[in-house]
């Protein structure tokens, strides 16, 4: 399959975002418009107004406690917006279950790791399965042939997700069992096994090495080119934001303070003084 | 044999089915044998029947506790709606043939699964101690719309004179057959769905598992089969009286299903067999009866709060593959021990 440059040229769209060029026909996977959302009297996130395009890895950074997980958790329906709409692939998201958002495309991983950590590596990553099969209860109880048919197909593919993060020969163990950066893998495993068109990745490479991450950032290469899908991540790395995302938004106090590219971004005095404070800009 | 790749030898899906019907026809064969010798008193066989009706109590309490991981205290109630379905129907058709027996076990099992499904789908709602809550009410409810139709159910004196159907080759059948059919439903994607639950909600739902629903569904399951073993129960005792589905009832299935582990299965049965044989098995120290059933709790809670089994299940096929590999007494492997 063609290679997807790493960091493509992005091109405006409606003059409220960019996209990478070669996105540029496609209407993109999610648009974003004056999103805000309060907590009590806080403003946890205000006026944020995003589009990622089809095949883009876009990246959302910001200082702790910026609001970049709040907006993860208004994407997947976690927390109503207060005001403003989601677009995902054209849909409006408001009203949905999380789980009906899932099957339209959506999945996430979570920056404290959520593993069904009784369960096995397998079986995890099966669970993930959970669009396309409309055998019954009964059909399950009973054996019939659609059960049969089912875990064969489940299995196949299990494997076949768990081999893209070398994970296959621990199928067989429970997932809670796993080393640390195992686990994070697992996780956008089991989020891959829902066949998503937009993956959110909270803090992928919380806790891992260098060489770790290095791998990660090769990982979700492989994985946007390998299924097509837009990859939109919040990172504290900068190693890996500038080197893998195309389009980047900075958040600080629940704002965008700055939309770009890498360059820009890490050009831009206005986030240089969101991270490093005023003196530092001068 | 087939292998698998790391030459670990399996024993190939069919000969694991036949190994299993074989010993549990043999163990049939054997209990009947038994039974209808007289080498069993009337005393001891009816503790047999007891013991069969209550692991289908606990492995059915086993699927929203220790499965779904909720905390239902109303299984009684779905006790009550199946024995009193199974009583009637029974006592409204005469005569001892198979249909009827399970026409009447199903059609329990069917009505108290709809009485599951109209509880389970508010009372689903809530998590914990307040679910508790409020199953324990809808337990109650049932037993007081018992008592007060007593056109119907016999009201306080209850309802007489059912027929016994519940032979021991009724009960080992049928309570095989429910731990068969909730086995393979665990051992599927809607099993996997419902542990899923337990294990991470929130991760549940964002991975596209419709959490209502499957919660709905393992609780309904779960009161289908009570239901079942409330009709057991009517074709067992022969008198159905409401006070035999009260509260404590509830909770003595839940201490089964704690004590033997939540989520194994071989737990709920061995607890069940022990907890139910115990009481009868003490009958001779009758004074400090219930000071040993309640030590035996506590130290079971003390040195092993998981369980008697935690979350271990029995099964048969892995033992013997593993005993055809020469490792039946090697601990397996844990993750990332073998990387290298």
């Amino acid at each position: 399959m063609p290679k997807k440059p790493v960091n493509s040229n992005m091109v405006p769209l409606d003059g409220l975002g960019i996209i990478p060029e070669r996105d540029a026909g496609k209407p993109p996977i999610l648009d974003i418009r004056h999103l805000c959302v309060d907590f009590g009297g806080l403003r946890a996130v205000d006026d944020f107004t995003l589009l990622i395009g089809r095949t883009e890895i876009a990246g959302l950074i910001g200082p702790n406690g910026a609001g970049k997980t709040t907006v993860f958790n208004l994407l997947t329906n976690v927390y109503k917006p207060t005001q403003g709409r989601i677009l995902l692939n054209g849909q409006d998201t408001r009203g949905k279950s999380m789980h009906e958002l899932n099957r339209l495309g959506i999945a996430r991983t979570f920056q404290n790791i959520r593993l069904f950590a009784g369960m096995t590596v397998e079986d995890n990553v099966k669970v993930g399965m959970s669009h396309g099969y409309s055998d019954g209860v009964f059909t399950d109880m009973f054996r019939l042939p659609g059960w049969w048919r089912t875990e064969r197909r489940q299995h196949v593919r299990a494997l076949e997700l768990l081999d893209l993060f070398d994970l296959t020969d621990k199928a067989d163990s429970l997932a809670g069992n796993l080393p640390y950066g195992d686990q994070r893998r697992l996780e956008i495993v089991r989020a891959l096994a829902s066949e998503p068109k937009l993956l959110l990745l909270d803090e992928p490479a919380a806790g891992m090495n260098p060489s770790e991450t290095h791998e990660l950032m090769d990982n979700i290469r492989m994985l946007r080119d390998r299924f097509d899908i837009a990859i939109m991540l919040i990172e504290h790395d900068m190693n890996l934001v500038m080197g893998i995302c195309e389009g980047i938004a900075v958040l600080n106090y629940g704002k965008i303070i700055a939309k770009g590219t890498p360059k820009e971004i890490q050009q831009n005095p206005v986030v240089i003084e969101a991270y490093l404070g005023e003196e530092a800009a001068v | 044999m087939d292998k698998t790749a790391r030459g670990y030898r399996q024993i190939p899906v069919y000969l694991k089915y036949l190994i299993n019907a074989v010993l549990l026809a043999a163990f049939l064969v054997l209990g009947n044998a038994l039974l209808s010798s007289g080498a069993v008193n009337r005393a001891q066989s009816a503790v047999i029947l007891q013991i069969g009706i209550y692991i289908l109590l606990a492995v059915s309490l086993n699927v929203a506790t220790g499965y779904l991981g909720q905390l239902p205290l109303g299984h009684a109630g779905f006790m009550a709606v199946g024995a009193y379905t199974a009583a009637l129907i029974w006592k409204s058709l005469p005569g001892k043939n198979i249909g009827i027996i399970v026409l009447g076990l199903l059609a329990g099992g069917l009505l108290a699964a709809v009485t599951g499904m109209i509880i389970g789908i508010p009372a689903l709602r809530l998590k914990g101690d307040y679910l508790a809550i409020v199953t324990l009410g809808f337990g109650e409810i049932i037993r007081v719309l018992i008592i007060n139709l007593p056109g119907i159910t016999g009201g306080t004196p209850g309802l007489m004179s059912i027929p016994k159907h519940s032979t021991f080759m009724v009960v080992y059948i049928t309570v095989i057959l429910s731990c068969m059919l909730i086995h393979t439903m665990m051992k599927s994607r809607h099993g996997r769905a419902i542990l899923a639950i337990r294990e991470n909600e929130i991760a549940a739902e964002s991975s596209g598992v419709n959490t209502t629903f499957y919660k709905v569904l393992a609780f309904s399951v779960s009161a289908f089969f009570a239901g079942v073993a409330g009709g057991l129960y009517a074709g067992y005792t022969g008198i159905l009286t409401p006070g035999n589905f009260n509260f404590m009832t509830s909770i003595n299935i839940l201490v089964m299903v704690v004590l033997g582990g939540l989520g194994s299965m071989a737990g709920s049965i061995i607890a069940a067999g022990i907890l139910t044989a115990l009481p009868l098995a003490l009958q001779s120290f009758n004074k400090y009866r219930m000071v040993i059933y309640a030590l035996l709790l506590i130290a079971v809670m003390i040195f092993k709060p998981s369980g008697l089994l935690g979350r271990y299940d029995f099964s048969l096929s892995r033992i013997l593959e593993k005993a055809i590999n020469g490792r039946l007494f090697t601990k397996p492997r844990k993750a990332g021990e073998d990387r290298a």
